[in-house]
């Protein structure tokens, strides 16, 4: 369905194909809209042609499988915490899902919508999907492409201009993972740090950070000061909150809720508080 | 562009930008001042209302994307001139209202929470009220009205 307005267009496709020429020819992607709903409280215009993902049938599904998990991009946070909810390896992601922003946003805010906005650097699914080490689909004019998401992330707004992301691909080889926030009163539901843990089955860790550095990212300085630690279960927090000190490589970025400086300082607090938790999950198993 | 949707119960047209918030809609078109547009940016929770049963927040809905909804808002979850919905009633008995702004988000968020979750913790009820934002009360009274409403709606069903 399309339907033209004098001054601005929603097109409503009802296939990946239709949604995707509608981003060729220019139109921004309406998901969720808790972004876009926004900009002129960001004094940003929003464009005159927009394109919603909402009618494309799949998109909103989440297929769980036994060696992997896909997420369609209309998945809304609230339907993805539920659905992983008591799923071994995947509380980083349930845990981010269901702690996002508030439950009134979370009914609506998606799954792609999260990933593609590149301007939000608080979004709390992607460090948990850094360290799952999750796959993004996106459809491209030649078709199907997959990449890890550290590589969609690093090149986001050149992915962006030409292809749509359809799905996430979660591989289901964890054996536990964490997900830890600071919110700050001042900074209303945006946390101003956020670190996600996962250990795979071969014992390896991963940390991400998120909301520290305008993109989240892997804190492989951190990974690699503990690869001799990873025989050792549970991970020891004093000694992880040490070494999360002694390699903090992040440049904290300023902003109005809170100061580079204060969210690059809270990141060994958070790291010993995962830590903990990491080592309740595993105790657990 | 045009959309149809029922607004309490009432099938409604609209025509016009289609990222006009479900708010303005509400406001501006249908006279249905009791949902508040305060903060405009999904944390106040002032203008919650339910959107095919579920609770979201009013200024962040494109009317764009409502073809065939169907919305409820604060007015109609009383007759107006009937008595009030139960969860009203029991938070104004506890006198927990006060400038009244973020009443209406308040009775919209937790009617439908407690629709869902007939038996809630207090911990659950804090939790469900975190996108809803009282600058004049203290929660804990909110809290402490909610639960009490709980307990005597179970103890009316056992």
């Amino acid at each position: 369905m399309t339907v033209d307005l004098e001054e601005r267009s929603l097109m409503l496709p009802e296939t990946v194909e239709g949604a995707l020429a509608a981003r060729l020819d220019g139109a921004t992607i309406l998901a969720g809209g808790t972004w876009l709903m926004r900009a002129p409280l960001r004094r940003e215009s929003i464009t005159r042609a927009l394109v919603s993902l909402q009618a494309i049938p799949g998109l909103g599904d989440i297929a769980i499988g036994t060696d992997r998990v896909r997420i369609g991009a209309s998945v809304t946070h609230e339907a993805l915490a539920r659905s992983l909810a008591g799923i071994a390896g995947l509380e980083a992601v349930a845990t981010a899902a269901s702690g996002a922003a508030n439950p009134a946003i979370r009914r609506v805010a998606t799954v792609g919508g999260n990933l593609c906005t590149r301007d939000f650097a608080a979004a709390d699914l992607l460090p948990a999907f850094l360290a799952t080490e999750a796959i993004v689909e996106l459809r491209t004019r030649a078709g199907a492409e997959q990449l890890p998401i550290a590589v969609f992330l690093d090149d986001r707004a050149r992915y962006l201009t030409d292809t749509l992301l359809v799905s996430v691909i979660l591989p289901r080889n964890l054996v536990a993972s964490t997900h830890m926030r600071l919110p700050l009163r001042k900074a209303g539901d945006y946390p101003v740090a956020i670190l996600s843990v996962a250990r795979d089955r071969d014992r390896r860790l991963r940390f991400a950070v998120g909301s520290v550095e305008p993109v989240a990212r892997r804190w492989h300085a951190l990974e690699e000061a503990l690869a001799p630690d990873r025989g050792d279960m549970p991970l020891d927090p004093e000694r992880t909150a040490a070494l999360a000190a002694s390699c903090n490589d992040f440049k904290g970025r300023d902003g109005p809720e809170a100061d580079g400086w204060y969210r690059r300082q809270v990141l060994p607090a958070l790291a010993r508080r995962a830590a903990v938790a990491l080592a309740r999950q595993e105790g657990i198993r | 562009m045009t959309v149809t949707l029922t607004i309490n119960g009432s099938a409604c047209r609209f025509t016009g930008d289609p990222m006009t918030p479900l708010v303005d809609v509400l406001r501006r078109e249908r006279f249905l001042t009791g949902t508040k547009a305060v903060c405009r940016e999904g944390f106040c929770g002032a203008c919650t209302v339910e959107v095919d049963g579920m609770a979201v927040m009013s200024c962040l809905r494109p009317i764009g994307l409502l073809q065939g909804a169907a919305v409820t808002s604060i007015e109609a979850m009383s007759t107006g001139d009937g008595p009030l919905h139960p969860l009203a009633a029991a938070l104004e008995a506890a006198d927990v209202v006060q400038c009244g702004m973020c009443f209406p988000g308040m009775v919209m968020s937790l009617s439908s929470f407690l629709r869902d979750s007939p038996a809630p913790t207090r911990t659950d009820v804090k939790a469900a009220m975190a996108g809803n934002i009282c600058r004049c009360t203290g929660y804990e009274r909110i809290v402490d009205a909610v639960m009490e409403f709980v307990g005597h709606r179970q103890g009316v069903r056992s």
